[in-house]
């Protein structure tokens, strides 16, 4: 694509656009169904990680409680967006409150 | 005998009762003796090391003698230590109206099951870790059997624990990779734009603190296995008296120890009754104690045992410890054979 671009360099900056943004969107058209899927198993891996973190919260027994705890800190962004998607308004849990 | 004190760390467990405080100050005291810098440590939450020195210890290291520190680990004074840092934490990352629930969570968390034990073993494996730099020999004092023997297996739990951790967390930041290569423009689905709106910048800086705190615990955990493996460096003393429980006891720790790949370096037979007292009732007890050595000596025959005798009082100072330790000494030289 590149020899593409210089071959239709200098006849109409406006035709170079347009195929720039032909790319784009041909490109986009193959990569978001991809882009997709992976930030989908990405959120769920995030999820499942979350649900490790705050087990005992949940009222699963979680033998590392006490090491997870350090890291509820910094899950508690992640946390909220969760609860947001699952459609709860507010924190579910009536001890741990993010909003 | 060296081969014994060579060892950086030496675990002294057994039943509640049998002397183990006795024989791990005793093993300290030996190696202070000899000139090196000893550390003698207790976990067992209901202390006994500073009774049998005849002095206060707690939770910061004391000298005891020459060359030789003591230090009686608290769990709960670890646990508030470790949860005032957590909430310090969440403090600098929440709103302030947040303050009281955080607050509230954490105390919740600091009396939660658990809690005290995780605490000391982050302790034992903070203090493996420096006493290899700070002491040349660092004995544990350690709780009765069960209690021991989940903290020895503890290591390696959390150690599977933190890599799992690490593998999900792994996972989700080679799926972030991957959407940073495949450009990183918002999706047009409303259904993931928690993924890529605005938190994503302050969570992508959260993720890289996740995985620091994740790779520390893990590094503090096969740090702390690694050490407790290596029979160079570690050796636990079973400490037992010539009684039924306490061998059937032993018998259950030895499976235990050998589950987890924890070496047993010896025995210690504490308490048997000195030869030259007479009477129809001693010699009664001495012949249950010579049934009892027998069972001892075929249940371990596999295991160097050495033999402290009962002494007419009870080890309440200094100079007691060094009595036991001179006589365990002596053991120690008669089994390697030298001089």
């Amino acid at each position: 694509m590149t020899h593409k671009k210089r071959q239709h360099a200098s006849p109409a900056g406006g035709f170079r656009r347009a195929v720039q943004q032909l790319e784009t969107a041909a490109e986009e058209y193959y990569r978001a169904p991809y882009r997709g899927a992976i930030a989908r198993a990405k959120r769920d891996e995030d999820d499942l990680f979350m649900l490790f973190v705050f087990a005992e919260m949940l009222g699963i027994p979680n033998p590392a409680a006490y090491f997870t705890l350090e890291l509820q800190p910094l899950l508690l962004e992640r946390f909220h967006d969760w609860h947001r998607r699952m459609g709860m308004e507010h924190s579910p849990l009536d001890h741990f409150r993010c909003c | 005998m060296l081969d014994l004190l060579n060892r950086r760390f030496l675990f002294v467990g057994g039943k509640g009762g049998v002397g183990k405080t006795t024989i791990a100050a005793a093993l300290a005291s030996m190696g202070a003796e000899q000139g090196k810098s000893c550390l003698i440590v207790s976990t067992d939450p209901a202390h006994s090391l500073g009774d049998i020195f005849s002095r206060p210890i707690g939770s910061r290291e004391m000298p005891l003698a020459a060359n030789l520190v003591g230090l009686e680990i608290d769990p709960e004074t670890e646990t508030n230590r470790f949860i005032d840092a957590v909430k310090r934490n969440m403090r600098r990352l929440v709103r302030p109206e947040l303050y009281r629930e955080i607050d509230r969570q954490m105390e919740l968390a600091r009396d939660a099951p658990g809690a005290a034990e995780a605490a000391l073993l982050e302790r034992v494996a903070e203090l493996m870790a420096e006493g290899l730099d700070r002491y040349d020999l660092v004995v544990f004092d350690t709780a009765p059997t069960g209690h021991t023997l989940r903290l020895l297996s503890l290591p390696e739990v959390m150690a599977a624990w933190s890599d799992g951790m690490l593998a999900h967390h792994e996972r989700s930041r080679h799926f972030a990779s991957l959407l940073a290569k495949l450009g990183a423009r918002k999706p047009n689905g409303d259904e993931l734009a928690s993924i890529d709106h605005e938190p994503e910048r302050r969570s992508g800086d959260s993720a890289s603190q996740i995985r620091a705190l994740l790779l520390a615990r893990r590094r503090k955990f096969h740090r702390a296995r690694r050490l407790l493996l290596d029979d160079t460096l570690s050796a636990f003393l079973l400490v037992l008296i010539p009684e039924r429980l306490p061998i059937l006891e032993s018998r259950k720790a030895l499976r235990m120890l050998r589950r987890f790949d924890i070496p047993v370096a010896a025995m210690v037979i504490n308490r048997l009754l000195p030869r030259d007292v007479e009477g129809e009732f001693f010699n009664r007890r001495r012949e249950q104690e010579a049934e009892y050595l027998r069972e001892i000596e075929h249940t371990f025959a596999a295991i160097r045992r050495y033999r402290i005798p009962l002494l007419e009082r009870d080890i309440h100072d200094f100079a007691s410890v060094c009595r036991i330790s001179r006589l365990l000494a002596d053991e120690l030289r008669r089994s390697s054979g030298l001089p």
